[in-house]
């Protein structure tokens, strides 16, 4: 496979993999702040999903219907679902051969709607569940047709590493802002503030039927982290990482191949020879930091071994 | 309103040969569309041709007009009516390309090796030496069983007799190919049953071809061949083409950033270290090929892609340097290499051409510029053409002033009314001005040609100038089967 075609699959995944988790984070802290008694506050969101400064974040942090609107279809916002979406159908376009058509008429399809001037106007005046809930199953839409129509080669293997990096890096980052929202004082917060986080990254229903005496942030790190049935625990998305860079292992480029899957399992043990107990003495913003730099870190590995192509 | 009175309104110009129409009767290759027209109502056309908008545009089969930081996605017009073409004109038309292009190969393969079309005077040689795209790193350069002109798209027009006519030759990277096989999708999808029951030959075999003629072009001896498709890139008007043809044939799409040479071959740059290439379709331009033999700036190339094609290492289609065939002012010439090489006389004929670089010629062409059209001898699609009868006088004066610093660069022709055919808009059918481009391919094989072709059509009314880029669009064309 062409390195380009390589580096091309692997952003569109991971700009579709960051669509999806901000149009469910924006879907629940959008719940969240109706049913809150004082002002809510979209700040930790700002700060996840944004580029924008603490002060400038400020200005808009407090205002739902602006935020949305900043977030979803700010032509301004790098970071929009607009222009992520913008970019993951640019390099879509650009592998058009390598992945299938009827792939590439749903991320079109997504880009077309997500342009539409009533979305926008929607967002102002409408009720903004409908039409997060549109984008969400647009993007739902993309999951299946991956799923169901790509062949399972190369170029699938890519894909699934960009996604699983994506979202191994989005749940720690979730994780490390909104406990840092709390100065990571784990007994603060009350039971709304662990009910939205674990809605927003869909994990509320499967905290419920793991632990039943009721919210303790200890269990929601635990969930986040370290259960290998959360679809969006760290250690799922770094399992997944693996298991998918494991096939890339051939005669060729043998030795980068043995360097990067090095990284990956370095990583792993040390999110599975993790307890709750261990990762609070670390530290949990150094703990959930360090993973992220390693991510980020296999992330540049694989652009110099796999993708540089310039 | 019902489509009886939409045909009823369908006024044809009397000096103009209409596709559909014949002394107020219909044709009757067009008598089942009229029928199943006749049907309908204009609500349900206007649907399908909403239907025909959103497929295009949900398909990406579009291109992106770049204007302040952000893509706008364009579709080209299509227009819902087919062109249709009977089986008898089919026959003539495609006896007639294949005689052309079979005389032109002969020509490019004679002009950069022995030259005698020039030794014994049928071709001046000064027309040859002038001409931009004489290439002479070409010169005595043997390409693979002798066929430069792998694809071609000739664009042929009618005049108001119904007599077919040569407009131009484009034997270098012809481009519209992907509309004569997405427009018949389209039909497929608008109008159910209608192409069966009319009895339309299929385009779908095209991308087959093609691969096969690639696959055969390889220099190595292997059972798969690396075959490439060379884009320009995602900026290019033309990037869907690229896309869609590399699919149908389960090439790899490549930009030349993605190419490499070492040791006079051609490898591409892969997750798994580099990988030879043995045939390459470029749709990029000579010119931008090879930075380190042509355009120095060129980004689009690869370096040392041309030292590589000249050892025989890897295949280039279509040929580098075949604009040395398909310059307007050679197209003159190409009766009589026709008569030089094959010994036959032309079937399809040429538009009476004045070359502007003879003194006589050109006087004539100076006091008739009401009639004629001029073009530049080296450009394509509609650009720096002067239609005579609708320019202002001024315009024309400053024309002039051009022509007279590179005479060479001009040829002129008188104009031809085109002929026109039925099209829908906003509820009424109105005849506009059509050409035809049908698609050859040359392999070791012989020449084939996909019964079927893209059929432009100029949509503003009265206008002769069906180039995409000066506001035409297209038609799905339909070749009958006897």
């Amino acid at each position: 496979m062409l390195s380009r075609v390589a580096d091309s699959l692997y952003w569109m995944s991971r700009y579709m993999e960051r669509t999806d988790g901000i149009l469910r984070m924006l879907k629940i802290n959008y719940a969240s702040s109706q049913d809150d008694t004082q002002e809510f506050s979209w700040k930790p969101v700002l700060r996840i999903f944004s580029y924008l400064e603490e002060e400038e974040a400020a200005v808009i942090a407090n205002q739902t219907r602006a935020v949305l609107q900043f977030m979803i279809a700010d032509k301004e916002n790098a970071t929009s679902v607009l222009n992520i979406v913008t970019r993951g159908r640019e390099n879509a376009r650009s592998v058009q051969d390598h992945i299938t058509k009827e792939l590439w008429v749903c991320l079109n399809d997504f880009y077309h709607s997500i342009r539409d001037g009533n979305l926008s106007r929607g967002l102002q005046y409408d009720d903004p569940v409908s039409i997060l809930d549109v984008l969400i199953r647009q993007g739902v839409h993309y999951y299946g047709i991956m799923d169901i129509t790509m062949a399972r080669g190369e170029g699938f293997a890519f894909i699934n590493i960009g996604k699983y990096l994506e979202r191994g890096v989005q749940s720690a980052d979730i994780l490390d802002i909104k406990f840092s929202d709390l100065q990571f004082d784990l007994s603060r917060a009350d039971i709304t503030y662990w009910k939205y986080l674990l809605l927003s990254i869909s994990g509320y229903e499967l905290y419920l039927k793991t632990y039943r005496s009721g919210f303790d942030a200890r269990n929601v790190v635990e969930l986040i982290v370290l259960n290998e049935e959360f679809p969006r625990s760290v250690i799922y998305s770094v399992d997944r990482l693996q298991r998918y860079f494991g096939k890339l292992k051939g005669d060729r480029n043998k030795e980068a191949w043995k360097k990067i899957d090095f990284m990956i399992g370095k990583i792993m043990s040390r999110v599975r020879y993790s307890t709750v107990e261990s990762i609070l003495e670390e530290g949990l913003h150094a703990y959930l930091n360090g993973i992220k730099e390693e991510l980020y870190e296999v992330g540049i590995a694989l652009n110099q071994h796999y993708f540089a192509y310039i | 309103m019902q489509t009886g009175e939409l045909l009823n309104s369908y006024n044809v110009d009397s000096h103009t040969w209409d596709e559909m129409y014949a002394a107020l009767a219909v044709r009757p290759q067009y008598q089942g569309v009229v029928d199943f027209l006749q049907q309908m109502s204009i609500d349900e056309l206007n649907k399908k041709e909403e239907l025909a908008k959103r497929l295009f545009m949900s398909q990406g089969i579009t291109f992106t007009v770049y204007s302040s930081g952000e893509g706008i996605e364009k579709i080209f017009p299509f227009d819902i009516i087919p062109r249709i073409i009977t089986a008898t004109e089919w026959a003539y038309i495609e006896g007639g390309i294949k005689q052309r292009l079979k005389a032109l190969n002969l020509f490019l393969k004679d002009v950069y090796n022995s030259q005698f079309i020039l030794k014994d005077g049928i071709v001046p040689v000064e027309m040859i030496y002038s001409c931009p795209h004489f290439l002479r790193e070409m010169h005595g350069f043997q390409v693979p069983h002798d066929i430069y002109v792998h694809i071609a798209g000739i664009d042929l027009i009618r005049d108001q007799d119904g007599t077919f006519y040569i407009l131009e030759d484009n034997l270098r990277t012809p481009s519209g190919v992907s509309y004569m096989l997405e427009n018949r999708e389209i039909t497929k999808r608008i109008f159910p049953d209608l192409i069966p029951r009319n009895n339309v030959r299929s385009v779908t075999g095209y991308p087959d071809i093609l691969h096969r003629n690639l696959v055969s072009m390889s220099p190595r001896q292997t059972a798969h061949p690396t075959i490439v498709l060379l884009t320009p890139g995602i900026y290019n008007s033309a990037y869907f083409e690229h896309t869609t043809l590399a699919r149908l044939m389960g090439v790899e799409l490549v930009e030349g950033r993605d190419l490499v040479v070492d040791n006079h071959r051609v490898y591409m740059k892969t997750t798994a270290g580099p990988q030879q290439v043995d045939v390459i379709y470029r749709r990029v331009d000579d010119s931008f090929l090879d930075p380190l033999v042509f355009d120095p700036e060129s980004l689009l190339g690869v370096s040392g892609i041309m030292s590589a094609y000249r050892k025989g290492n890897v295949a280039i289609v279509n040929a580098v340097g075949n604009g040395v065939a398909d310059d307007k002012a050679i197209y003159t010439y190409v009766p009589a290499m026709i008569r030089y090489y094959l010994n036959e006389e032309p079937i399809l004929k040429n538009v009476p051409t004045y070359q502007l670089g003879n003194i006589e010629e050109r006087e004539y062409v100076f006091s008739n510029m009401d009639r004629v059209v001029v073009k530049k001898t080296n450009e394509s699609g509609g650009y720096g053409m002067l239609m005579g009868h609708t320019a202002g006088e001024e315009e024309i004066t400053r024309y002039k002033e051009e022509i007279l610093k590179d005479p060479r660069q001009y040829i002129a022709q008188p104009i031809i009314s085109l002929s026109s055919a039925p099209c829908y808009m906003n509820g009424q059918l109105k005849p506009r001005r059509i050409d035809l481009r049908p698609y050859a391919l040359c392999g070791p094989d012989g020449i084939e040609i996909v019964p079927g072709g893209l059929t432009r059509v100029a949509l503003r009314e009265g206008s002769l100038v069906v180039n995409s880029s000066q506001g035409g669009g297209s038609k799905d064309t339909w070749v009958l089967a006897g």
